[in-house]
């Protein structure tokens, strides 16, 4: 991870904050935690703007879980809506925004896959991240640095631990179901649960700074 | 460290990813909100959950999503006021317009009360009784216990002389009138003023207040027969204390 991974990282809030009160990084863009400021104050254009910036990746992890476009659309705008409303709940000393967007779009594409309609797509979501994690690591040479940071992460991980990190980020699966679906013993999933996710936070470490933005607009 | 701070480990990462059973969630939670050691770890791990997608191929969202959302935040917004929907300039306008108002009702108010104090019918003080304010004195307080809502004021100056203001009573019919007495602790009490009151129910007299007050055991108003020579109704006002 070189020194222009770690400012792209910057600029899109994810490891270290987007600071200020008025403005971003690059000094034009208002920061993430101003932006939730002014959602309190029922400013819809700060709304519009956490859109832009995290709308897309939003919908890329939805559609990554739900596998459907309308599904994940719905998603997106469900998290969006959820953001606006829940406002006042989010907590800073939790971690940055897009973690907490993340959070909402996930919680709610893994609703979606378990309600019965799409049990039939949950099954084939199980089947499709064990595919995903039996096939080669993407090409990353067009891949932005921050993305292909992630990617060689990930690509760091034995096969098992990778599939049990997607199968319980991307289907939502217990530990103990993850277990069933792979046919391996519980504490052998916990395990390789916990080396991969340390793996991973070793591996990301450089870029993360503090892991909350405590401090920075408790208001 | 114990074994049970180690198995709470273990499952701090499928915590964090969602993924125990919701007894095994439960019981982390109920771990890492008194640990802070695990809180830490916590937190490390929510920042990989939290960027793992940026490690997915990016699919640009659908251009009509924001429209849909922005169209239910307005519909949602239940305490959207018409304040929230005023002009800008109206909006900055709104402390001085406030204060504007408030300004011309407190005019209003006293122009009000100025008004209705001028044309009140009935007795109004004398230049005797005003000039008598103003001399050096004592003010005997009297409760309607007898009349709720009534009440009185005696103002006794040092040289014996006094006047008493009244307010609340009930017109009286012709023949009967309020009589002022003090009662002292040698009987019969004696009556220092005859009154009746205006339509708004006050009333000023001048009360020939008998002696020194140190030696009146009681002061109050009743409802008699014109001349009455001793009290026969019930207290209507009465005076708690004045020494």
């Amino acid at each position: 991870l070189d020194r222009s991974a770690t400012t792209e990282a910057a600029d899109m809030g994810f490891f270290r904050p987007r600071r200020g009160t008025a403005a971003g990084p690059g000094g034009s863009e208002p920061g993430d935690p101003e932006l939730i400021r002014r959602m309190r104050l029922a400013d819809e254009s700060a709304l519009e703007a956490l859109y832009a910036r995290y709308g897309g990746l939003v919908y890329t992890l939805a559609l990554r879980i739900v596998g459907d476009p309308e599904l994940a659309r719905e998603v997106l705008q469900d998290t969006f809506l959820s953001s606006w409303e829940g406002r006042e709940t989010y907590d800073s000393a939790r971690g940055r925004v897009p973690w907490w967007l993340m959070g909402i779009a996930r919680n709610r594409a893994i609703d979606l896959l378990r309600s019965r309609p799409h049990q039939a797509r949950l099954r084939e979501q199980e089947h499709r991240a064990r595919e995903a994690a039996a096939l080669p690591p993407p090409n990353t040479e067009e891949a932005p640095l921050v993305r292909r940071a992630i990617i060689d992460a990930l690509g760091g991980l034995s096969t098992l631990q990778r599939e049990v990190i997607e199968l319980a980020y991307y289907t939502g699966l217990t530990q103990a179901e993850i277990a069933r679906e792979l046919g391996q013993p519980l504490g052998t999933v916990k395990s390789r649960t916990r080396e991969a996710m340390d793996r991973l936070r070793q591996a990301l470490r450089p870029l993360m700074g503090p892991t909350a933005e405590a401090g920075q607009h408790r208001d | 460290v114990t074994e049970a701070h180690e198995r709470i480990v273990e499952d701090l990462a499928a915590y964090v990813l969602g993924s125990l059973e919701t007894e095994e969630h439960l019981r982390v939670e109920a771990h890492v909100a008194t640990c802070p050691t695990c809180a830490g770890l916590v937190a490390e791990y929510r920042g990989v959950v939290g960027i793992m997608p940026v490690g997915l191929e990016p699919v640009a969202s659908p251009e009509s999503a924001w429209k849909v959302i922005r169209a239910a935040v307005r519909k949602r917004r239940p305490g959207r006021s018409g304040y929230a929907v005023l002009p800008k300039w109206l909006r900055i306008a709104r402390w001085p317009a406030v204060a504007a108002l408030v300004a011309f009702l407190a005019v209003w108010n006293v122009t009000l009360q100025h008004e209705l104090t001028r044309r009140a019918p009935g007795p109004a003080p004398g230049p005797e009784v005003e000039a008598l304010s103003r001399r050096p004195g004592r003010i005997v307080i009297l409760q309607g216990t007898g009349k709720p809502g009534a009440s009185a004021r005696i103002f006794v100056a040092v040289d014996g002389g006094g006047h008493l203001a009244v307010s609340g009573l009930d017109s009286l019919p012709r023949g009967r009138t309020y009589q002022l007495w003090f009662a002292r602790s040698q009987p019969p009490p004696v009556a220092a003023a005859a009154f009746a009151v205006d339509v708004s129910g006050r009333a000023w007299a001048k009360v020939s207040v008998p002696g020194s007050l140190d030696d009146v055991r009681a002061i109050f108003v009743t409802d008699e027969p014109s001349g009455s020579a001793a009290p026969s109704g019930r207290p209507l006002l009465e005076a708690q204390s004045w020494r």
